[in-house]
């Protein structure tokens, strides 16, 4: 007994040290802090925090703007890139950024951009008008590959004879854009966060990954993203604008897919700011002393009909559909006082103009009598489960809040759904008959918000809405000068929406965030974006 | 679920031999069930889990019969009247629909007890034939049976149920499927240690002799003998069955809107857990309360059939 | 016992090979078309077909399987249909944070666990006892996922003491080391890096260990209560040893032998309740990457995941059926296994 006591013994420890010592042996190889510096959460000599953690629903789709179209990459670019125009702080406005205000030639077709000199990308690489212009080349056609959503966007195709035809650049810091027709939004699209900003041409030759590992010349270089759990950026300590240098060391995004989860880690103080509020959540942030960023939001929260497709392709049954559910009665009940019910596709303060469009009206027993005559009896809704930044609460329970609805009218629908990222590609590949969508414009110019339901790119133009007419329109509002006669066409646009139907619009979103006391200088673009420069916290 | 199984397997009641095979099984088997019956009254937890779990059975079955009698229609949504907190008209407030909470709890039982029943009865029948053969033919057909078995015990039941829901597409049937396919290699272990218990015993023997066949031998004298054990752990395997349905619907991957299922309606409620923390908190009670009566009464009955524990 | 151990682990070769069949029929066999997945319903018939046969999904089922057999064996399990990584990366990656998680998980439920169940058998039918039964009973019948959801709205939303998702602060994430954070910190000597990883597995951990935790307390309760009653136990007590004495050396020694084996036992089980804890605590780990893929339909992850599982499950049994035989001189090597 004793013998065998100790060999047993014996056994145990050894199995013991083997086990410790090939993990130490493994661990020997030097692990390192993911940051330099020794004090990452104390403050510096300014009292000012040296890392400010925003919270977001989901990762982004990647970090180069040429190859994603959602917001959640938006706002993180925003910091790593810089574009030749940019926005006001708190308006649509464009101001001067890596170039000044173009010179525009009379016909309205060149524009004559003159660069900042000097300006470096992080990798120490030149920003000059040939990097610009190979940004460009590369989402102009025939280059353009279908995975970039955003660039018949921005820079047009040939197919609707519009956007941009060529781009020289002369010299360093000369860019000459010259465009196949006159187009009033595009000096607006030189600002947005997709597509236009200046991607370092060193991180998308042969070898390189740009969407995984951006280099751009903002305020903040990328440090690491670590899919499903952050994206860590630090200060570019050599930015070319004095007035936009990054005040925090470190800014991290984190990704947090319940609103419940992102709020207790405000709350707890794990993060910062956070975003993708919904009204539910609203008094439990403030009670805790946090504070509340609520502005008008410029976006759309909608549902659209598969137009080409499935049970909805006749007029009369979009209709009936529009009719049994009570939009009003949704909205308030789901987003309280965060939004407002949508009279058309564009907010009214943002298109005043439009404040006569009407849609269906609710009529629960007009649906019911037209789903039975059309003998609609069941549809399937393909949506998303994450909250978005114009549907705060997530698809899930917007798409069941309609589905009952859909049953008090006698029909049944299936609710089939999806991560965001994932969802994105359904989309585009799986049937379905009706699927919630939304959008947040990118540039305050009406062609932004209409021009969705003419593009040919089914990304955007999720309900396959094919219709001449309104992209007639959509062409000459493009041309139109910015006044009385471009607003007539986008009214007449907004009207074909609310007859025709390809969408049902439910609501627009205010833009809301909770932020710390201690954080000050955030503010939360109309666009949808955040920029994070002038954004500290007090340590 | 190990626990179970190990203790399962262990505590099988202790057959004597005997001489006379047939009347003498009949009534021992007789005399058992009145003993465990006794033993089982004199159990409280048990009786008050016997008690809970035969209410639910009832509110499944009348809320399934007549569904009327609900003060509110579970799927009917009242957007006017959502997320209101508990109150004597919605006992359990109501959720983001404005659905009556407690309705849908009584209403979601007919969904916990379905999966629970439905996936047991599919892993009993086919983990017993299979158990039973094996123990019984023996050889290459015992080994390539058990051999299978040790495999599916190689993957996490929770993570081989997802698999297959991942497999088979969400739905709720999918996810009896799954539930009662992950668990069929407990009831043939037990199945067939007791078959080769028994299969050595005399009477089994006997019976031989007097030239009675395979089958009759295993139906009338192996498995009534077994009995007791998959009776135990039937009555634990339904609250593991409940317990992996909520965790599939928590996981978005058990029931389509609007069909109430506790695990669903909890992963729902997750979402607002500040402003209206009964929309999760009333579920999980549910949940817990349900197993938590099925793993009473199956510790319950095992004791009973148990000798040795009830001097306890 | 060399030749025990050697024929342990031949045995759990067939079982390997068993596991890795289970998880492609499955995957291949029962699972839907992947083409329309990855192409999309509106690609063509014959883009399917020739991505069918790029992919080698038109050969002899036979054939598929040996190939993705000799795939796992050399370490390929395919790429994901989404993101186009290797699936071996990705789950190497995030390998760390489940072991990490699960061995803190096992160790707490070990440790209270046995703690509690020695102190219920010695105190038999006291207060303590039956709080200890009590909590065993909700243990095993609690679900995991809303037990998670309770602490985090205790301690992190109500009491704001540990931290409520998350593995560590990512600028304190230590780099190019064995990926086990606490082990990483620790070897760093970066004591704040070590306590912020420790806080942040705490809540995970617990709620993660508690249905082992029962498991293991009523086991050992059971299994203390019966060697109390042996023979030699009496005798020392006759003796006139000190109770604790006894108890401790006496009784619990010999009581640990099927505690251990049920403790190896749910650490493999703890993986499969690692999925739901890492999905509500947003925990990086592979549980939580699986539940995500099920649910885009990316099979080559959850194919790659569920082999992965299965065969740390086997290891596991395997070795704790090697240490239980060492351990226990009762057993005869040359046991066949029930």
């Amino acid at each position: 007994m004793s013998m065998s006591e100790i060999s047993r013994r014996r056994f145990v420890q050894a199995m013991g040290a083997i086990s410790a010592t090939s993990v130490f042996a493994l661990a020997g190889c030097g692990a390192k802090r993911a940051s330099e510096s020794d004090d990452n959460t104390d403050s510096t000599a300014s009292g000012i925090a040296d890392t400010i953690t925003f919270a977001q629903g989901a990762d982004p789709r990647g970090l180069d703007p040429a190859y994603v179209d959602d917001g959640e990459s938006a706002k993180i670019m925003c910091n790593i890139y810089d574009t030749l125009l940019a926005y006001d702080t708190q308006s649509c406005d464009i101001v001067p950024c890596l170039a000044d205000l173009p010179d525009i030639s009379d016909d309205g077709l060149t524009y004559t951009f003159k660069l900042q000199e000097g300006v470096k990308f992080h990798d120490g690489t030149d920003c000059n008008a040939a990097a610009v212009k190979a940004n460009i080349d590369r989402q102009l056609e025939p280059n353009r590959t279908e995975d970039m959503p955003y660039a018949s966007f921005v820079f047009g195709s040939e197919a609707s004879g519009s956007g941009v035809a060529s781009v020289e650049a002369p010299d360093d810091t000369t860019l000459v854009i010259t465009l196949r027709a006159a187009s009033t939004p595009f000096i607006k699209n030189m600002a947005m966060a997709l597509a236009a900003p200046v991607v370092a041409p060193s991180a998308y030759a042969d070898g390189a990954n740009s969407i995984e590992n951006p280099i751009g010349s903002g305020p903040y270089k990328f440090v690491s993203w670590n899919k499903g759990e952050n994206v860590v950026l630090e200060a570019n300590e050599d930015y070319w604008d004095e007035n936009r240098m990054p005040q925090t060391k470190n800014v991290i995004f984190r990704f947090i897919a319940e609103n419940s989860s992102r709020v207790t880690a405000l709350n707890n103080g794990e993060v910062d700011i956070i975003d993708g509020i919904d009204a539910s959540v609203v008094p439990t942030i403030t009670d805790a002393g946090n504070e509340l960023f609520e502005e008008d939001g410029m976006n759309i929260n909608y549902m659209a009909f598969r137009n080409d497709d499935g049970a909805f392709t006749d007029l009369e049954a979009r209709r009936a559909f529009c009719q049994a559910v009570n939009v009003e009665e949704m909205v308030q009940s789901l987003y309280g006082d965060y939004a407002g019910v949508a009279t058309s596709v564009m907010p009214l303060w943002m298109a005043p103009y439009d404040e006569d469009i009407q849609q269906t009206a609710y009529d629960p027993e007009a649906a019911k009598q037209a789903f039975a005559d059309l003998g609609i009896t069941s549809c399937t809704m393909l949506t998303y489960t994450n909250p978005r930044p114009y549907n705060s609460i997530g698809g899930q329970a917007l798409a069941e809040a309609i589905q009952g609805y859909l049953r008090e009218a006698g029909v049944e629908m299936e609710i089939v759904s999806y991560d965001w990222t994932t969802y994105q590609t359904k989309v585009e590949t799986d049937k379905f008959d009706v699927c919630l969508y939304g959008w947040v414009g990118d540039n305050g110019d009406p062609d932004n918000f209409m021009n969705l339901l003419a593009d040919e790119n089914v990304s955007m133009n999720v309900g396959r809405f094919r219709n001449e007419e309104y992209n007639a329109l959509i062409q000459q509002g493009l041309a139109t000068e910015e006044g009385d006669a471009r607003n007539e066409i986008y009214k007449q646009c907004e009207q074909m929406v609310a007859d025709q139907m390809p969408w049902m619009v439910i609501s627009h979103s205010k833009n809301l965030a909770g932020y710390s006391p201690k954080v000050q200088g955030f503010y939360y673009h109309p666009t949808g974006v955040v920029h994070m420069e002038g954004v500290t916290k007090s340590a | 679920m190990a626990e179970t199984v190990a203790q399962a397997k262990g505590r099988a009641p202790q057959d004597s031999p005997n001489d006379a095979p047939e009347k003498a099984v009949a009534e021992k088997t007789e005399s058992l069930w009145k003993d465990v019956w006794y033993s089982l009254r004199q159990n409280v937890p048990a009786m008050v889990s016997l008690v809970i779990i035969v209410l639910l059975a009832i509110v499944a079955i009348v809320t399934f019969v007549a569904p009327g009698i609900l003060p509110y229609d579970p799927y009917q949504q009242d957007l006017s009247a959502s997320f209101e907190p508990p109150s004597a008209a919605h006992w359990f407030g109501t959720d983001q629909q404005g659905r009556d909470i407690f309705c849908r709890i009584l209403i979601g039982s007919q969904i916990s007890l379905t999966v629970g029943l439905l996936s047991v009865a599919i892993s009993l029948v086919i983990g017993v034939a299979l158990g039973a053969i094996a123990g019984y033919k023996g050889g290459v057909v015992d080994t390539v049976i058990m051999r299978f078995m040790d495999m599916m015990l190689a993957i996490p039941s929770i993570l081989l149920a997802i698999a297959f829901m991942a497999a088979l597409g969400r739905g709720i049937d999918k996810a009896i499927i799954a539930i009662g396919f992950v668990s069929i290699p407990e009831y043939a272990r037990i199945v067939r240690s007791q078959v080769l218990a028994v299969k050595q015993s005399d009477y089994v023997a006997a019976a031989r002799v007097i030239g009675d066949s395979d089958a009759t031998i295993i139906f009338r004298h192996v498995l009534p003998n077994v009995m007791p054990s998959i009776i135990v752990r039937a009555t634990l395997g339904i609250s593991s069955a409940i317990l992996d349905a909520a965790a599939l619907g928590f996981l978005g991957l058990g029931v389509q809107p609007p069909a109430a299922e506790w695990g669903d309606m909890l992963g729902r409620g997750r979402n607002y857990i500040f402003a209206a923390p009964y929309a999760m908190i009333f579920p999980g009670l549910a949940i817990t309360v349900t197993v938590l009566a099925f793993n009473l009464l199956g510790d319950g009955i095992r004791d009973a059939f148990d000798p040795k524990s009830r001097n306890r | 016992m060399l030749k025990y151990v050697l024929k342990r682990i031949l045995l759990a070769i067939p079982v390997l090979l068993g596991v890795s069949i289970i998880v492609f029929l499955i995957m291949r066999v029962f699972s839907a078309d992947p083409a329309p997945v990855v192409l999309g319903q509106h690609a063509t018939a014959e883009a399917m077909e020739a991505w069918r046969d790029a992919n080698g999904l038109n050969d002899p089922i036979i054939i598929q399987y040996f190939n993705f057999l000799t795939g796992a064996l050399t370490g390929n399990l395919g790429e994901s249909y989404y993101t186009h990584t290797p699936v071996t990366q990705e789950l190497l990656s995030r390998f760390p944070a489940t072991v990490e998680l699960a061995l803190v998980a096992i160790v707490i439920a070990a440790v209270v666990g046995v703690a509690l169940g020695v102190v219920s058998a010695t105190h038999k039918n006291s207060p303590i006892d039956g709080l200890a039964t009590i909590l065993a009973l909700v243990g095993v019948s609690m679900p995991i996922f809303w037990l998670g959801v309770l602490l985090i709205i205790l301690f992190a939303g109500v009491l704001h003491v540990l931290p409520s998702s998350g593995r560590i602060d990512p600028l304190l994430a230590p780099v190019g080391g064995t990926g086990f954070y606490l082990l990483d910190t620790l070897l760093m000597g970066d004591l704040e890096a070590f306590s912020d990883a420790a806080a942040h597995i705490v809540l995970p951990a617990v709620a993660l260990s508690m249905y082992s935790m029962a498991v293991i307390t009523r086991m050992t309760r059971s299994s203390m209560l019966e060697t109390l009653n042996e023979d030699y136990v009496r005798t020392a007590r006759a003796k006139g040893l000190k109770k604790r004495r006894v108890d401790i050396h006496h009784a619990l020694r010999n009581a640990m032998l099927p505690v251990t084996t049920v403790i190896g036992l749910q650490l493999g089980s703890l993986l499969g309740g690692a999925m739901l804890t890492e999905t509500v605590f947003a925990w990086p780990g592979i549980g939580k990457y699986v539940v995500d893929s099920i649910l885009k339909s990316d099979f080559p992850v959850v194919q790659g995941a569920v082999l992965l599982i299965g065969v740390i499950f086997i290891i596991i049994n395997l070795v704790v059926d090697v240490i239980y035989a060492y351990l226990d001189p009762r057993i005869t090597y040359a046991k066949e296994e029930g």
